[in-house]
């Protein structure tokens, strides 16, 4: 019936020349574009984003800094002469001096191993313990998932400062570092431990895993060769938004003088060592707190620009 | 009967008429859109494109994902995503241009003029608001009067009812308060002019059913009293008496009824997450028409759904748009269904049209060469079974003849033995099991395809899982070469894991997106322990090859390939243990048309290579004509018909079998006749 | 939601059970004599000693100890400090301040958080969202300690807004500060969440359906994208609000405010052992009663929640 009628105005049997729309063969690969991985288009993510440049100089710049103190100062951060208590900066002290006479820019300077050593140790027990912890629970599921779930549970009700100000009370003999990521791990791993459960109870739940079954493979190659490597990402932006959480507890606690001893030098002690003198000579809590400052956003902002470039969001395709 | 036809001529003539002084209601003409990529380079995901939609008509777009079909009807509603933009050519509707128009502008054209009817049912209804408030969202922003029925000057022109509209009043609706006196009234007016028994209940039943609230206008009510014998003054007053008046609540109800949603006013009240996929399509038609725009814009409406759901809805759409005198401009990849629904097509291809006319005309005698091939990849029951390459170059004589491998089916041995199987599940929070798949008994013969076909919730995957033993029956047997499977463990486990192989429905899902293609190829034989490195490498070439991929794939991953790419490396990786058995879980659902019948070609010459046999699980009764030999038909876990292809496709038996049949869109109609 | 809200409780019960019995075993199964503390520098009486432990149960082994304090604590009964004050009463002078200057916290960081965190989510890439943005980072970034002497120094000291320090009964103004610097890093968390769930929900599909309806953007914006992203944020909140109590102690400390963050660390100096494990099984109290009132917020706020 409709095609006895003739077409309506402007609806006539229209065909497009066919130079003007070149027909391609079905479903080509594409061989010019590069070879690309997860991590290889992560990476190319992650060159273009400023926050990404920013942080990963600042980061790079306050890794040397630790690693070696002694290009940027001459100065003995623990040298302090009362002489020179509260004196400006002058040649060779950029930073002036602090009540006890000791080198401001020196103790910054020296502080920083400090703090990125307590960062870097505390991540690196958490993504192991937490990883560990999350994935036996997301992987074996039923009554040890239950079980584990509840024990993070648990540790997730303490607010972590209250927890480690009780634990390091008991502990006020001992002036390792270790103390201090001890305690920080102890609080926490959990966070990272539900990360890792939902990454690989996601992961496991994919089709590659059915796939891989049924051509041959068991349950725990399938964790080793598939689930984890794919439960990575989040671990890893947890990982290093914690790192900046964690310089941060750490110069809380050695603020509130129960973390690390008086004789180590840190940024924490010095800024609390300071305040007393907040009203008349500002300065000498300025600069370590900025340090502070400084080494944390590099962490966080690291953090936000893998988390966009690691998104699964964000990688749909 | 005759006189029918002639008042539909009449009608049809009409419309033309209308159509020919009105002109186009929508208006496209050389429509560029361009998206801006990350790096700031344009894309242009529409180009030089026009087409146009007269008053009352269906046009359909067609076109492969990514042909920019979905693109130009956002275009028209001015809701293009993301950085796409119009820079070129103009949209008018109604003869003004609306191309250039502002947000604030295109707010008073949507819903009130044009309307939406959007792809995914699950993602277009805001989960935290009940259906009746959505749908009462489109009738507020509108400024909709509830109470009076609003119908275009198309609509009124053609309505063949013989009552005459009178004044304003007539257009009013029931009201549901209303409702039980007004049915007590019509009662008494039927037994006063002495009708009784069966013929009054049956007068009342109907009454019942079509007086519906907030739907049901006076002019409907007076009418079907009259048709009932009521005298026209008696039916007249009646109405207007009673019919009053409708309340939102009462308009909200009657809109999704008018949908085809049953239960409409409790319905309403309810949550989307507690509709299934077509009860949310109905609804969001209800809010697409709520405020009986002129043109419908449907994108792909019920690609989502089973294909006898899609026919309910889109005949009931259909027929709801006749009614309202509403042109729809329908967005498919389904040339099938734009035949059947539309009026006219539009073919495009990145980004153009390519072609355009009157749909049967366009598609039965294609002239584009992309239409050709469009038309000569889309199965439909009129295809046959898909001829490997051999027997192709062959014998040319064989090739009119073939239709199934009879030869095979009658004299192989079975590998794959399927007795009384039955999974039962436990659902949460519930007592009873579930019975997934319930006694289903077949045989797969040595080199031959079996097609599973079912709607979801038939239980074909279930079965398949089980078939693959990745799944424990709770009854029944699977015996693979006479061997029950249930006994397999450890290393009789691993060989029979080499021996059946699956290639499964999601290729986004089923690749490790961590591997290269290298590395999920060469999984399989790392997992037997099959060959060195060197050989590996060879026999991933080997495959590659097989599956007609170059060989650079191989540094690739997954998320660089296209869906039918991956699909074909997951067919080189279930080949590369040269196994018997492979089981296809709806392995083709996801692709473009041209790209699954590229695959389908693929398995049916590895197939003739090296004489496979197939476990097709599909809900695609079209692709089944094309690659199967035996057909199971499931439905609610049960086996509903089992028989050869030619069998099941000329002589169903069971209504549901016919059913499936005829909902395939475009089943009956011959496509491509000059190919 | 009855039968919802029943299973969250039950789920409580071993979480609560579990959170005090780890706060005792660290405070008491710790080296450390709490007895021994009493005494100071003083010379250990050992027939004093033992008759304080009988009193305190603790010469009885350890997870008797730990349900007669369980016991004890449920009747309110949290024992006396070494000057022979009831706990109790001395955490009953400290908690009002607590709470007042958490829910000032909470209001501040509510209110900003949410209010800058849709303007963002909704103009992103504008100026004002990298202002945004790069504030809520700094804020992040800066341990409270340090906002809380920045914000002495300018506003008390050089500016002279606000008072430096509270005292022992602070009214709003003394707690203006502390509470801007307590809510601050939440703040910025808030800002972040809620610009991520705005930029998100923009893109859903409803989203386009309502505009396609014909809704004005206004009504768009608010039915449908804050609505929606209303949800996570609420979420966080309210488990804000827990731990705004719990992370009080720094900013107590720093502006002299005498709550329950101030008695903790007092206590904790003092080796108070007593007063440590009640107080912190007060606030985890809070801390997990509050988790509970989210649930049902969440329950309310998600039917897809409260019917699952």
């Amino acid at each position: 019936m409709t095609d006895i009628t003739k077409p309506l105005p402007g609806q006539e049997r229209y065909v497009a020349p066919l130079d003007e729309t070149p027909l391609q063969t079905v479903d080509t690969v594409d061989e010019s574009a590069p070879a690309s991985s997860m991590w290889a288009d992560a990476w190319r993510t992650l060159r273009k984003n400023p926050l990404f440049i920013i942080s990963g100089i600042l980061i790079l710049f306050i890794i040397f800094v630790a690693l070696f103190p002694g290009v940027f100062t001459k100065n003995d951060p623990n040298y302090c002469n009362l002489d020179n208590s509260l004196e400006p900066a002058a040649a060779g002290h950029p930073f002036g001096f602090d009540l006890q006479g000791c080198d401001v820019y020196a103790r910054v300077v020296y502080g920083t191993r400090t703090s990125l050593s307590v960062g870097i140790l505390t991540t690196l027990i958490v993504v192991a313990v937490g990883t560990l912890v999350g994935a036996i629970a997301g992987f074996f599921g039923g009554w040890v998932d239950a079980v584990l779930s509840r024990i993070v549970d648990i540790f997730m009700a303490i607010p972590m400062l209250l927890g480690a100000i009780v634990v390091l009370q008991m502990f006020r003999t001992i002036t390792s570092i270790w103390k201090v990521v001890l305690v920080l791990a102890l609080f926490g791993w959990v966070s990272t431990a539900r990360i890792a459960r939902g990454a690989v109870l996601s992961s496991k739940n994919l089709e590659f895993n059915t796939a891989s079954t049924a051509l041959g493979s068991t349950p725990t190659r399938n964790l080793f060769r598939h689930i984890l490597p794919n439960s990575v990402s989040p671990i890893i932006v947890i990982a290093t938004t914690s790192l900046g959480s964690y310089i941060v507890s750490e110069a809380t606690l050695s603020f509130l003088g129960i973390g690390l001893p008086t004789t180590t030098v840190s940024w924490g002690g010095d800024i609390s060592k300071a305040q007393s003198i907040l009203r008349t000579d500002p300065m000498v809590l300025f600069y370590p707190s900025v340090a502070l400052a400084i080494t944390v956003l590099a962490f966080i902002m690291m953090g936000d620009a893998v988390k966009d470039a690691l998104d699964p969001k964000s990688r749909t395709a | 009967m005759t006189q029918e036809t002639t008042q539909e001529t009449k009608i049809e003539d009409k419309l033309e008429d209308l159509q020919h002084q009105e002109g186009p209601l929508l208006e496209v003409k050389d429509l560029q859109v361009d998206f801006t990529t990350d790096e700031g380079h344009a894309v242009h995901a529409v180009r030089d494109s026009s087409f146009s939609v007269y008053p009352g008509q269906w046009v359909a777009i067609v076109g492969e994902s990514g042909s920019g079909k979905s693109t130009s009807a956002m275009a028209c509603l001015g809701l293009l995503p993301g950085t796409g933009k119009v820079v070129g050519g103009s949209i008018k509707l109604n003869g003004t241009e609306i191309s250039h128009y502002t947000q604030k502008q295109f707010v008073s054209v949507r819903g009130s003029k044009m309307g939406l009817v959007p792809q995914d049912p699950m993602s277009n209804l805001n989960p935290v608001w009940r259906i009746g408030t959505q749908v009462k969202e489109s009738l507020v922003a509108n400024n909709m009067d509830v109470s009076h029925e609003k119908r275009s000057d198309l609509a009124k022109a053609l309505a063949n009812a013989d009552i005459e509209i009178k004044s304003e009043g007539d257009e009013t609706f029931l009201g549901s308060k209303e409702l039980p006196e007004l049915i007590e009234a019509a009662e008494q007016a039927l037994v006063t002019i002495g009708v009784t028994g069966d013929d009054l209940d049956k007068h009342m039943a109907y009454f019942r059913g079509e007086w519906v609230p907030g739907s049901e206008t006076r002019w409907r009510v007076a009418d079907d009293l009259i048709k009932a014998g009521v005298k026209d003054d008696d039916a007249w007053y009646i109405a207007k008496k009673y019919v009053t008046g409708s309340t939102m609540e009462d308009r909200i109800a009657g809109l999704l009824d008018e949908a085809g949603l049953p239960d409409a006013a409790t319905r309403a009240r309810q949550y989307p997450h507690e509709f299934s996929g077509g009860m949310r399509q109905r609804a969001l038609i209800a809010i697409g028409l709520a405020c009986r725009p002129e043109l419908l814009i449907a994108d792909e409406p019920t690609s989502a759904l089973d294909v006898t759901v899609q026919k309910k809805i889109l005949d009931h759409l259909q027929d709801l748009t006749n009614s309202l005198g509403t042109a729809v401009l329908f967005i498919t990849h389904d040339l099938g269904l734009a035949a059947e629904r539309a009026q006219h097509i539009v073919v495009m291809y990145k980004g153009q049209v390519v072609e355009s006319g009157p749909s049967l005309e366009v598609l039965q005698h294609p002239q584009h060469p992309y239409t050709k091939r469009l038309v000569a990849a889309a199965p439909s029951l009129a295809s046959q079974r898909i001829v490997s390459v051999e027997e192709r170059g062959a014998d040319a004589t064989a090739l009119m003849e073939h239709k199934v491998n009879e030869d095979s089916l009658e004299h192989a041995d079975t590998v794959i033995d399927v007795e009384h199987l039955t999974k039962e599940f436990k659902l949460p929070r519930r007592k009873e099991l579930f019975k997934a798949v319930d006694d289903v008994s077949f045989q797969v013969k040595r080199g031959t395809t079996l097609a599973i076909v079912g709607e979801s919730g038939s239980g074909k995957s279930t079965v398949a899982n089980m078939v693959l033993k990745l799944l424990e029956p709770t009854s029944g047997t699977v015996t693979y070469n006479g061997q029950d499977i249930s006994a397999f463990k450890g290393k009789t486990l691993l060989d029979f894991r080499r021996h059946v192989q699956p290639v499964f429905q999601n290729p986004y899902g089923s690749l490790d997106p961590m591997y290269s293609i290298y590395r999920s190829i060469e999984e399989p034989l790392r997992i037997h322990g099959i060959g060195d490195k060197k050989s590996r490498a060879a026999r991933v070439r080997e495959l590659l090859d097989m599956v007609e991929l170059p060989e650079t794939v191989m540094q690739r991953y997954p998320n660089e390939l296209s869906g039918g790419q991956r699909q074909r490396i997951a067919i080189a990786r279930a080949m590369a243990l040269n196994p018997d058995v492979i089981v296809c879980d709806e392995a083709v659902s996801a692709l473009d048309v041209l790209v699954q019948d590229q695959v389908l070609h693929l398995l049916n010459d590895l197939q003739a290579k090296n004489g496979l046999s197939y476990l097709f699980i599909t809900h695609d009764l079209a692709v089944v004509r094309q690659i199967a030999d035996d057909v199971v038909v499931m439905q609610h876990g049960r086996l509903v018909e089992h028989g050869t292809t030619d069998e099941v496709f000329l002589h169903p038996q069971q209504q549901y079998t016919k059913d499936l049949l005829d909902a395939i869109p475009g089943g009956k109609l011959e496509l491509g006749l000059d190919l | 939601m009855g039968k919802y809200l029943l299973r969250r409780i039950l789920q409580m019960i071993p979480v609560v059970l579990g959170t005090t019995l780890l706060v005792y075993a660290l405070v008491f199964a710790l080296p450390g004599d709490p007895v021994k503390a009493m005494f100071g520098d003083k010379p250990v009486n050992e027939a004093v000693a033992a008759q304080i432990r009988a009193e305190y149960n603790l010469d009885k082994p350890f997870i008797v100890q730990y349900f007669l304090f369980l016991k004890n604590a449920l009747s309110l009964n949290f024992g006396e400090t070494f000057a022979g004050q009831p706990v109790i009463s001395e955490i009953g002078r400290a908690f009002p301040v607590t709470i007042k200057l958490a829910l000032m916290a909470f209001c501040f960081e509510a209110i900003f958080g949410c209010v800058f965190g849709v303007i963002s989510g909704l103009k992103k890439g504008k100026w004002y969202d990298s202002v945004i943005l790069i504030v809520s980072l700094l804020l992040i970034s800066v341990p409270t300690f340090v906002t809380g002497f920045l914000g002495q120094y300018l506003l008390g000291v050089k500016w002279r807004i606000l008072p430096v320090t509270a005292g022992s009964n602070p009214g709003f103004l003394d707690l203006l500060m502390p509470a801007m610097v307590l809510g601050s890093v939440s703040m910025a968390y808030i800002i972040r969440l809620a610009r991520s769930e705005v930029s998100s929900n923009i893109a859903q599909d409803y989203v386009r359906t309502a505009r396609a309806k014909g809704m004005t953007n206004t009504s768009v914006t608010f039915r449908h994208i804050l609505r929606n992203s209303m949800i996570p944020v609420v979420t966080y909140l309210g488990q804000d609000l827990g731990a705004l109590m719990g992370g009080a102690m720094i900013t107590e400390q720093i502006f002299n405010i005498h709550g329950v963050g101030f008695l903790t660390y007092q206590s904790i100096l003092k080796g108070e052992a007593n007063m440590v494990v009640s107080v912190v099984t007060l606030l985890t109290l809070v801390f997990v009663v509050c988790n509970l009132l989210v649930d049902m917020l969440y329950a309310a706020l998600d039917p897809r929640i409260r019917y699952a």
